[in-house]
């Protein structure tokens, strides 16, 4: 009716919003009435010319108190049953409920379906199908809040509690933390997707990047997790990058920030990962405020992954593990005879500046926003404002890369592009993102 | 009464200058000494409170970092809005109208010298001062649990939560002590002729509220004792590793901070009830019914704790249970507005700034009551839980409801006080700006939660954007009318030249029949009571 809520996306939705509509309605007409009627009696009875009128000495009257006694008790009654309505709905999960393990952990949601594929951040379900989550914390509480299928429930640690909903329609979702779990519980967002059948069989069949995972040596699989995750900040030659090299880092010892040492042993390395702050190598405060947590963005094998890759970081390495080889760097003579799309692309594939690996070209999502699109998109800001990736943009982008951050992405690019990049070269690179369509 | 007669030959000697001197107002156990005591320092902590607010309003003006400068991450903000609570619930709301008007008011109305045990009531101020001492200290480390300490989370953080929860166990004490007091002095010091149904309605909800205060608290001080357990001992009763329930501590702790909301919002239903029959001129209407409800909120208040905890893991059962007696909160709510509107019927009103208040009250607390019946909605609830609704909701209760009834009756009772008179033009610019800023604060609160914006967030995704800059443009609005309506009353209180007469709104009731400021016993000579506490207009009219 009043639409209040916003979108249903749920079988329960309208009765929620049903039953919020009665009572918005009834709690308009209370509240106009009585204020009105106040406000009334203050007009006609108000004193005049600063003298007071005589007034009669009413005490009150049996029958008004009666009326108004059981007229509320009576409407009360009716708004109760309505909610009990919604929320019987709203517990009630059907038998044939598809169940998903949702783990609540600061600050990140992960999600278990029955045949064992596991996701972080992004629940999948279908379309029309019941889904029943089934919860519970790793730490302290955390809430399950879907506004668009009107449910939610507290996650707690030591017990398992759900909720359940049929989505009646497909599309991207948002998901909240509501319950105050710390420092980013504001960050402790997910997204539900909502497919039809079809596509959602074909994904949840989908195990090809779980098994390539699964049969890696650590090492290997380190190897992978750095390429996509780390690379960005962390050189492993041993050059500067926002974050320390990870060049012989195992075993490494060093002055901490405020005092005291470190010894790079698994468990400085595990929680350098998980809580970047707790300790910062001297010299590198900025950067540990702009390394993100990757608790629950990576699981415990992830980072024993990691740790066996960084045991093998004797400077031998090669770059850009999981990327295509990256294309050798090009001689002057070489990229005088290019048109200037082509020296663009050979500038975004040069391994010195390493533009492919925190941005794709085929829309996939990296650490940052993909190239694929980007020429005049509009994106949103992370401070809400909306921006046409124009020229002028891009340009500022490459050189001052903490200026404007796309929403939902990190403040994380290393601003190292300044004296590196000329001002021909980074229009040959905008000509070359003018071709990624 | 003969009370001319006697203070005729010192008319000049009165509660605030028959004794001189720092020390002589630090060691007072005179009642309206304790009064401006408590007056003084819970106002340090309102804007303090105030001044944490007004920093999260302006971090949440746009989204992503808004003010780096002063926020510089989310532990910041969150700690912000742990102190925000924990300043206005235990440091001012709680102690706010019981402890500055029910100690100014209570002995005066019933026609008592003090209250029963004055020394005692100085000790409980010093309990808060040692109370609010403590939680000071533990800003040093400032804690980021929110004021609900909810556990394990409490029990892990590394911020300085014993010492604050510590703070906030000698603050129950006091409260405790100064709830006794009022009930001892309730039963045992009424003047001759006042019985109980000659009582004003404000000394019955002081008595309901301090009911509350001694029944009430105790739980919430063990609850805050095994917290201090469970962080020094490791004591296991809340952290499921071992066995404990994190559940319980909310059953724990909103077992008091449910009832607490009563005795933050009671005394102000007093309040109303003092100012609309005088600026009316009318008796107040259903006099025992406003009476009865006092009553039956207190008991009502005590069952209907879990309310809070609708999508917390209790069981359905339970859900449902508590949503249905939360219901019965509404009536009597219902029955105190409706008798409080009939007051003015045929009146003769006059619109001092104390009215305006108690009429803005009645508007704000019918918002906050019709928002709670969403809440008590238990399908609704689950929808509402923990977002801005439930935020600009008790923002209503308690601001809307408490705190302007703390404002409208330090105006009201601010000549019997200070023996001064405000001005009327200062101080209804400062109504028009606390009444408009307050609704454009949480108006566009109330959107935000019908649109899903979670409570206690740092960041939001921009969807949310404008509202939150409308709320925080309303708050500066609202905090400038709070510091101008005090600053008010304080200049007039010290440089003041207008002399407030005995009687200056011509009431029935016995505070005003002595001098004003009263002297230090209060009245020349015990009072005799014949009448009924609000006997205006003329009886031939009924």
């Amino acid at each position: 009716m009043l639409g209040l809520l916003g979108e249903q996306g749920s079988d329960f939705a309208h009765k929620v919003d049903y039953a919020h509509d009665i009572v918005t309605i009834i709690s308009v007409v209370c509240t106009v009435a009585i204020v009105g009627t106040m406000l009334y009696f203050a007009v006609i009875y108000r004193q005049r010319d600063g003298r007071d009128h005589e007034t009669p000495m009413i005490e009150g009257n049996n029958l008004l108190e009666v009326i108004w006694t059981v007229f509320p008790t009576l409407v009360v009654i009716w708004v109760a049953y309505l909610g009990y309505d919604a929320f019987i709905d709203m517990r009630t999960a059907p038998a044939d409920s598809m169940e998903v393990n949702v783990t609540g952990q600061k600050w990140a949601w992960d999600f278990q379906y029955a045949n064992g594929k596991k996701t972080t951040g992004e629940l999948v379900v279908p379309v029309d199908q019941p889904v029943k989550l089934v919860m519970t914390s790793r730490d302290v509480l955390h809430s399950f809040f879907v506004p668009v299928m009107r449910t939610k429930m507290d996650v707690i640690p030591g017990r398992y509690t759900y909720e359940w909903f049929r989505p009646i329609k497909t599309g991207d979702f948002q998901v909240f933390c509501t319950e105050y779990c710390g420092d980013l519980h504001s960050g402790m967002r997910a997204r539900l997707k909502v497919l039809p059948k079809a596509e959602f069989e074909r994904w949840l069949a989908d195990d090809s990047e779980e098994r390539k995972l699964a049969s890696m040596k650590p090492s290997d699989r380190g190897q992978e997790i750095y390429g996509k995750q780390c690379i960005a900040c962390h050189s492993l030659d041993g050059s500067p990058r926002t974050g320390p090299s990870w060049l012989k880092l195992f075993g490494k010892e060093g002055q901490l920030v405020g005092g005291g040492t470190y010894k790079a042993d698994e468990n400085y390395i595990r929680e350098s990962i998980l809580y970047p702050q707790s300790k910062t190598v001297a010299g590198y405060e900025a950067a540990a405020n702009a390394m993100p947590s990757y608790k629950g963005q990576l699981s415990d094998d992830d980072i024993t992954s990691l740790i066996a890759f960084i045991k093998t970081i004797d400077g031998t390495q090669k770059v850009a593990p999981s990327q295509p080889a990256a294309p050798k760097a090009l001689d002057a003579a070489q990229l005088a005879a290019m048109s200037p799309a082509d020296r663009g692309k050979a500038l975004f594939n040069d391994p010195g500046n390493m533009c492919y690996t925190c941005h794709s070209i085929d829309g996939s999502r990296l650490v940052g926003p993909s190239m694929k699109g980007l020429w005049e998109r509009k994106s949103k800001m992370s401070d809400g404002t909306e921006i046409v990736s124009d020229a002028n943009y891009i340009k500022e982008s490459i050189l001052k890369p903490q200026a404007k951050i796309v929403e939902g992405y990190g403040p994380v690019m290393p601003a190292i592009y300044e004296g590196k990049l000329k001002d021909e070269n980074i229009s040959d690179i905008i000509e070359y993102i003018k071709t990624l369509k | 009464m003969s009370a001319h007669a006697t203070t005729a030959h010192n008319e000049e000697l009165n509660y605030l200058n028959w004794k001189t001197g720092l020390w002589s107002w630090l060691s007072s156990t005179d009642h309206k000494r304790i009064c401006f005591l408590y007056l003084f320092t819970i106002l340090i902590f309102f804007f303090a409170g105030g001044a944490a607010a007004l920093l999260m309003r302006l971090e949440l003006a746009s989204a992503g970092p808004t003010i780096p400068g002063i926020v510089k991450d989310p532990h910041t903000y969150n700690v912000l809005f742990t102190l925000h609570g924990v300043f206005m619930i235990f440091l001012f709301v709680v102690p706010g109208i019981p402890a500055t008007l029910g100690n100014f008011l209570i002995p005066l109305m019933i026609g008592a010298k003090d209250v029963a045990f004055p020394r005692l009531n100085l000790f409980s101020y010093y309990l808060y001062v040692i109370g609010a001492t403590i939680g000071a200290i533990s800003l040093l480390h400032p804690v980021d649990t929110g004021w609900t300490f909810y556990a394990p989370y409490s029990t892990t953080t590394g911020t300085s939560v014993s010492l604050m929860v510590f703070a906030a166990f000698v603050l129950g004490f006091s409260s405790i002590l100064t709830g006794l007091n009022f009930i001892v002095t309730i039963h045992q010091l009424r003047a001759p002729g006042m019985t109980w149904m000659r009582l004003p309605v404000f000394i019955w909800a002081s008595y309901a509220t301090a009911i509350i205060q001694t029944v009430a608290t105790p739980v919430v001080g063990m609850t805050l004792l095994l917290i201090i357990a469970e962080r020094v001992f490791g004591a296991g009763i809340f952290d499921p590793a071992k066995g404990g329930d994190p559940v319980l501590m909310e059953h724990l702790f909103w077992f008091y901070s449910h009832p607490v909301v009563y005795i933050m919002v009671l005394p102000a239903f007093g309040v109303v009830g003092e100012i609309i029959p005088v600026f009316s001129r009318k008796p107040l209407f259903g006099y025992k019914m406003v009476v009865l409800s006092s009553m039956a909120i207190a008991a009502v208040g005590f069952i209907v704790w879990a309310h809070h905890m609708f999508v917390a893991g209790i069981s359905d059962f339970s859900a449902i249970f508590f949503s249905l007696v939360t219901f019965l909160v509404a009536i009597p709510t219902a029955i105190k507005v409706f008798n409080w509107v009939s007051t003015m019927y045929k009146g003769s009103i006059s619109f001092s700034t104390p009215m305006l208040y108690a009429m803005a009250f009645v508007f704000l607390f019918m918002i906050a009551g019709t928002t709670g019946i969403y809440l008590a909605m238990l399908g609704v609830d689950v929808y509402y839980h923990d977002t801005y609704f439930v935020v600009a909701h008790f923002h209503y209760t308690i601001q809307g409801g408490a705190v302007i009834g703390l404002i409208a009756a330090l105006h009201y009772w601010f000549p019997k006080m200070s023996g001064k008179m405000y001005s009327e033009t200062a101080s209804k610019f400062a109504f028009a700006l606390v009444f408009i800023g307050f609704n454009l604060t949480f108006i566009p609160q109330f959107v935000l939660g019908m649109e899903g914006m979670p409570r206690r967030y740092y960041d939001y995704p921009s969807q949310y954007q404008n509202l939150h800059t409308i709320s925080t443009v309303g708050a500066f609005m609202n905090g400038f009318g709070y510091t101008f309506a005090l600053a008010n009353l304080l200049w007039t209180a010290l440089f003041g030249k207008v002399k407030a007469p005995r009687n200056p709104y011509n009431s029935v009731g016995l505070e005003w029949q002595t001098a004003s400021p009263p002297i230090h016993e209060n009245f020349p000579e015990t009072p005799v009571v014949d009448k009924d506490p609000y006997h205006y207009g003329t009886p031939a009219h009924v």
